[in-house]
């Protein structure tokens, strides 16, 4: 009997501490990155809108973010392999890129079902700058370093722009 | 003097108009995220790290029947599980020459996966949610769907990019074997 509440006692007590633990950590998460990010974001934001900035960037903006072949022409640029290491690191750029594209369609400037191609095509640098980390993560021997590196980032040429148009497809009929 | 508390008016507009939307944000976001954060991070834990590695290890085998596993359902699992950047680990699992094209599918889909999963990429949200935000003042009922599509997509897009880059890294090492 005793083994047995004992037994209740222990299981119960790790499921909770577990869970406790899992809380931490996502309050812990949300302190120190998405909450100063949110603040960046925010202010941003707030001058976007009520400065006049917004607006030229907005026009900036419009010209290629409204049509698909716009967003393929920013989509391309950002994949060039010499400067999409230097976009990539943090994601900043496509984060403050995805925030001026998602404030001037909160604006109505730009339409909703070009969305889900603009998420694709502000990202194709997505990673580029963190290839090798990525592989020795993965145990990967230098050699396939060597060759991974400009392999990745050539598909990425080719690969950004197909990217678009699956986005532009799977946004069909939203 | 007017026009010194004119421009005055305008400057701390800036920061109304921003802490109105941090408010926003605040409220919006940050409690759905946590108690998400909570629940996958205990979910993740109570799976635990054996059983993730023996499919891993079922998941990442050579061949070309295993190839839509290998670029879809390996990087969900391991950026799911594993989150950014522990996920790129699971590569030690994948033959040699795969590795690159791993790489390559799982990073590209740290960002879909956060509009429904945010606790995959935390640090990184606001490529989704930065214009999910627009979005969910134009057609608020839109911003679900929207996510789903952006996942469902995003696995199509990485399994395109694991087969491209690993045709581009096979040409790029058989080139490199006809020089030396």
């Amino acid at each position: 009997m005793q083994a047995l509440i004992e037994k209740i006692g222990r299981s119960v007590g790790g499921v909770v501490g577990t869970l406790f633990q899992a809380g931490r950590d996502a309050v812990d998460l949300c302190l120190k990155t998405i909450i100063p990010f949110m603040a960046f974001v925010t202010f941003v934001i707030g001058l976007i809108l009520e400065t006049g900035v917004g607006d030229a960037i907005a026009n900036g903006i419009k010209g290629f973010a409204s049509s698909l072949g716009g967003l393929m022409i920013v989509c391309i640029i950002c994949a060039i392999p010499v400067l999409s290491p230097l976009l990539g690191p943090g994601a900043v750029i496509a984060q403050i890129v995805g925030v001026l594209i998602g404030t001037e369609i909160g604006r109505g400037n730009i339409d909703v079902s070009m969305a889900l191609p603009a998420l694709f095509a502000i990202n194709p640098q997505v990673g580029c700058d963190f290839v090798p980390v990525g592989l020795a993560l993965g145990e990967a021997e230098p050699e396939t370093v060597t060759v991974g590196v400009p392999a990745v980032l050539t598909s990425r040429m080719i690969t950004g722009p197909i990217s678009v148009v699956v986005g532009y497809l799977f946004a069909l009929g939203l | 003097m007017d026009a010194l508390v004119a421009g005055a008016e305008a400057f701390i507009q800036v920061f109304r108009t921003a802490a109105d939307v941090f408010v926003g944000f605040t409220t919006g976001i940050i409690p759905i995220v946590v108690v998400f954060l909570t629940a996958v991070n205990a979910l993740v834990k109570f799976i635990g790290e054996d059983r993730v590695e023996g499919f891993a290890k079922w998941a990442s085998q050579e061949g070309a029947i295993y190839m839509p596993v290998r670029y879809t359902l390996l990087p969900f699992v391991a950026v799911f599980m594993l989150t950014n950047p522990v996920c790129y680990t699971f590569g030690t699992f994948l033959p040699e020459k795969h590795k690159p094209a791993f790489y390559d599918s799982a990073v590209s889909f740290v960002h879909p996966i956060t509009g429904i999963f945010p606790h995959a990429n935390g640090g990184e949200l606001f490529v989704w949610l930065g214009i999910a935000a627009g979005v969910e003042i134009v057609a608020p009922d839109m911003v679900t769907a929207l996510a789903v599509r952006y996942l469902l997509a995003g696995l199509v897009v990485i399994l395109i990019r694991g087969i491209v880059t690993d045709i581009i890294y096979n040409i790029m090492t058989s080139r490199r074997a006809g020089v030396e």
